[in-house]
């Protein structure tokens, strides 16, 4: 397998407690993987690990991109190489256009790109260009001007930490095919999401228990594990659902 | 002495240009507009139902600028205000009367490139008839030296049903010492709007005092200062507004941003003697928040041009 990321025995401890435990995940390049699992399994701490903020420097573990140990990288070092996150509560800017916003990570930041991106998920580019990044967009609006600048910037690997949150039913739709194109455009993609329905449009799923990978495979098998077994964990106890992984892999 | 003159008009007109303004308005005779340099008035324009009356004075121009009634200005007014050499003094005592049913825009752009040791005051006089409008901008230009002593101060009363937004920017260059002082009654259904964004440096000092005071039914006013400290700037942000009228409606909004060893103080003040009257106000100093440079990081910016864009929108 080709993998572009890289992640080896990775550990995050945050106010004393392990949010991240000997964490590995190894992502094919050109692929689209989903990393499923409960609110507070850790999903956003590995995003942030993984895009190198200040608060999130592993205490153990390497991080390798495209073979290279980024483990010490900054953030824009990091997102020079290639990388970056639409994240889950994206920052408010004060007077700051959308446009701009878009433009400031875009490789090509000519206008029928910012258009581009901004239609793919369902904005229309004549209202919303000129729209500031403040409180006077709604959540799911911020959401989506969010992916639109994730899109224009062509990353080699996109994290999308719950790209569908604070997304109207309708516009779903939009961002799930949005996700697709990402791949469409040469793109590996990082899925985070806690909904199975998202992550059985990936080509691979990992879940995400109390910071470590329980389970992996076929979306659908992970997602149906997810639905049907993990409830008995209750997110309490990783020896319950060990056991029953154990159990699956006796079988 | 003719050529003097020509270099001095020269000089103001660069400086215009290096802040931001566009010189083609001062040879268009439908854009209205003053130039003063020092105390002498280098150029003047007015247009129909505008007289601008200037009287040069030891150390500026006194200047009274009159929107007769019923007339809306198209174009925006340019004036220009400014001091060329390294040193000196200008005072300029404004005084703007907007008639009834009528309306300006105006952009002001005071420039000092050569700042070492000036003083620049202004005392504005703002009277907006009913049913009225003026918006003014002032656009401050000074050198990298820091040696401008700004003191501009407006007292002003908006008529019933009428509009005043004054809008004073200071982000090119050091800002030096610099003084606002505000305090505009606001009549029946009038709205008052005053907005400062400055970015301050060195050793600069900031000191901000506006007052809002809503006397009429229904009035409102939106004060709104937008400061950026760095290195060992200081400033202090008095923003007031009181109701006095029932429905009158209130906000101040003031977010300082420090870096390094600056310092800023905020006292939002809002008084209410007419219970049916509304004042509210929000007021943060802090550091750039983290995740909003962390955003732009991971959008490939370093962190120097992630601070320079959470800046340059907070103060635009
Ligand atoms: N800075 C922090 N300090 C202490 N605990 C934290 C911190 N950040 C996250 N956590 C905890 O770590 C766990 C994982 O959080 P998070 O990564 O946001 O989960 P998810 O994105 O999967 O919902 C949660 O229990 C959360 O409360
Ligand atoms: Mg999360």
């Amino acid at each position: 397998m080709d993998a572009i990321l890289e992640v080896k025995n990775l550990s995050l401890i945050k106010s004393g407690k392990e949010i991240i435990k000997d964490f590995n995940i190894s992502i094919e390049r050109y692929s689209t993987s989903a990393v499923i699992g409960i609110n507070g399994a850790g999903k956003s701490s590995l995003a942030y690990v993984l895009m190198g903020l200040k608060g999130y420097k592993p205490d153990k573990g390497r991080i390798y991109f495209d073979g290279k140990d980024i483990t010490e990288l900054s953030i824009t070092e990091r997102a020079q190489l290639g990388i970056t996150l639409a994240w889950q509560t994206p920052s408010l800017f004060e007077g700051l256009t959308v446009k701009d916003y878009i433009q400031i990570g875009a490789k090509d930041k000519s206008l029928s790109i910012v258009k581009d991106a901004l239609e793919r998920v369902a904005l229309d580019p004549s209202v919303y260009l000129h729209r500031i990044v403040d409180k006077s967009l709604s959540g799911g609006e911020r959401k989506k001007v969010e992916l639109a600048a994730v899109f224009a910037m062509h990353p080699k690997l996109a994290i999308l930490d719950e790209p569908d949150s604070g997304v109207d039913t309708i516009s779903v739709e939009k961002v799930m095919q949005l996700i697709k194109d990402f791949k469409k455009m040469g793109s590996t993609v990082l899925l985070i999401t806690h909904r199975d329905r998202v992550a059985e449009i990936a080509d691979k799923a990992f879940l995400m228990c109390a910071g470590q990978i329980i389970q992996q495979g076929a979306p659908k098998d992970v997602t149906a594990f997810f639905k049907n077994e993990c409830t008995e964990c209750n997110h309490k106890g990783m020896p319950v659902i060990k056991k029953e992984l154990m159990k699956e892999e006796v079988k | 002495m003719a050529t003097k003159i020509i270099d001095e008009y020269q000089a103001m007109m660069e400086a215009y240009e290096k802040s931001g303004g566009n010189v083609g308005e001062f040879e268009n005779p439908n854009v209205p507009s003053i130039v003063i340099s020092g105390n002498k008035v280098l150029g003047k324009n007015e247009v129909k139902g505008l007289i601008i009356e200037p009287t040069p004075t030891k150390d500026g121009v006194d200047v009274k600028i009159t929107v007769k009634s019923g007339t809306k200005i198209l174009y925006p007014m340019a004036l220009c205000f400014g001091v060329i050499p390294k040193e000196g003094v200008q005072i300029i005592n404004m005084e703007a009367v907007i008639e009834d049913n009528a309306g300006m825009n105006a952009i002001s752009h005071c420039v000092f490139p050569n700042a070492e040791h000036i003083v620049h005051k202004m005392n504005y006089k703002i009277h907006i008839g009913k049913n009225s409008f003026f918006r003014y901008q002032e656009i401050h230009f000074h050198g990298e030296k820091g040696g401008v002593e700004v003191v501009p101060y407006t007292e002003g009363s908006v008529g019933e049903n009428s509009l005043f937004v004054s809008t004073f920017t200071l982000k090119e260059g050091r800002v030096g010492k610099l003084d606002i002082k505000y305090d505009v009654d606001v009549m029946k259904k009038g709205k008052l709007e005053l907005y400062s964004k400055v970015w301050a440096k060195g050793k600069d000092t900031v000191r901000i005092e506006e007052k809002g005071n809503l006397r009429g039914e229904e009035s409102k006013a939106l004060i709104k200062s937008r400061v950026v400290l760095q290195d060992e700037a200081r400033s202090k942000v008095y923003s007031t507004v009181n109701g006095y009228a029932p429905y009158a409606r209130g906000h101040v909004d003031c977010t300082e941003i420090v870096q390094d060893s600056a310092v800023a103080e905020a006292v939002p003040v809002v008084g209410v003697t007419n219970h049916l009257a509304k004042i509210t106000h929000e007021a943060a100093i802090g550091s750039i928040d983290s995740k909003e440079l962390e955003t732009l990081e991971s959008r490939g910016l370093s962190e120097e041009e992630a601070i320079k864009v959470v800046v340059g929108g907070l103060l635009k």
